[in-house]
C-alpha cells in the first residue's frame, strides 16, 4: 500500500466515523478540533485505527498526535505492508 | 462453570451494593475478556411487573459487569476498587429479555482502553440463548 492509499483510508474512515467532511482533513489541521474529539470520543478514534490497522495507539501516544499529517506519519511508520 | 468469586466477594470489586447490586459472579478474568454472571431474583428492583428484567437492568447488568472486569486488576493488587461511570452506550440490542429466575452470562471484551476509558464489547446469554450485545464506554474514577 502506497502512503497516498493510507492517507485516503484513515481520511475516509475518520470522515465517515465523524461525520465530517473529508476535505476538512488535512496534514496542518488539529485533529481534536477537526474531529470535534472528546475524551470519549477520542477512544472510538483510536479503536477505528486499531480494527482498520491493527494499531494500538496508546493515551501518551494520541496525545503526542495533534495533527493528522502526525498521524499519518506515524501510522506509516507503524503499519506492516 | 466454577466461579473465581461470587456472593459478597463481588463486592471487594464493584462499589455498588444491594438493591442495585447487579453481578454476583465473575467467572474468569484474563488480560482483554471476562465472565461475569447474575441470578434474577423475583425481588429485582430492575425487574417489571411481569418480573421480566427491564432494558435499563440489563444496561446495569453490562455496566457492573465492566466494572467488575476493572475492578479485578485492583483487588488482585489490593487496591480499593474505582467507581465507574458508564461514558456512552452504543448498538444495544436486546434479543429477549429475561425474566426472574434466569441465570446472565456476559461475555465482555475489552476493544481499547486510553487512559481513565474503556470501551468494551458484550455479549449476555441465558442458556446460551444470546439476550443482549451492546458496546460501551466506562470512564473509571480516579478519585
Amino acid at each position: 500500500m502506497e502512503k497516498k492509499e493510507l492517507i485516503d483510508r484513515i481520511n475516509t474512515i475518520l470522515s465517515e466515523e465523524f461525520e465530517v467532511e473529508q476535505e476538512m482533513i488535512i496534514p496542518q489541521a488539529n485533529i481534536k478540533e477537526t474531529l470535534e474529539l472528546d475524551s470519549l470520543s477520542l477512544v472510538d478514534m483510536v479503536a477505528l485505527i486499531d480494527q482498520e490497522f491493527g494499531v494500538k495507539l496508546s493515551g501518551t501516544e494520541v496525545s503526542q498526535l495533534k495533527t493528522f499529517g502526525e498521524l499519518y506519519e506515524y501510522l506509516y511508520s507503524k503499519v506492516q505492508f | 462453570m466454577t466461579p473465581l468469586l461470587s456472593g459478597d466477594e463481588i463486592k471487594s470489586l464493584i462499589p455498588q451494593r444491594e438493591p442495585i447490586l447487579m453481578v454476583d459472579k465473575l467467572f474468569s478474568c484474563t488480560e482483554g475478556n471476562a465472565v461475569t454472571g447474575f441470578t434474577i431474583l423475583s425481588d429485582n428492583i430492575f425487574c417489571n411487573e411481569d418480573k421480566t428484567l427491564s432494558e435499563a437492568g440489563l444496561i446495569e447488568h453490562v455496566a457492573q459487569s465492566a466494572a467488575a472486569f476493572a475492578g479485578y486488576q485492583f483487588y488482585t493488587s489490593g487496591e480499593q476498587p474505582k467507581l465507574g461511570y458508564i461514558g456512552d452506550i452504543r448498538n444495544f440490542r436486546i434479543n429477549w429479555q429475561p425474566e426472574a429466575g434466569d441465570d446472565l452470562i456476559t461475555y465482555i471484551r475489552i476493544l481499547v482502553k486510553v487512559d481513565a476509558v474503556t470501551k468494551i464489547e458484550a455479549e449476555t446469554y441465558v442458556d446460551d440463548k444470546l439476550v443482549a450485545e451492546c458496546q460501551m464506554k466506562i470512564f473509571l474514577n480516579d478519585r
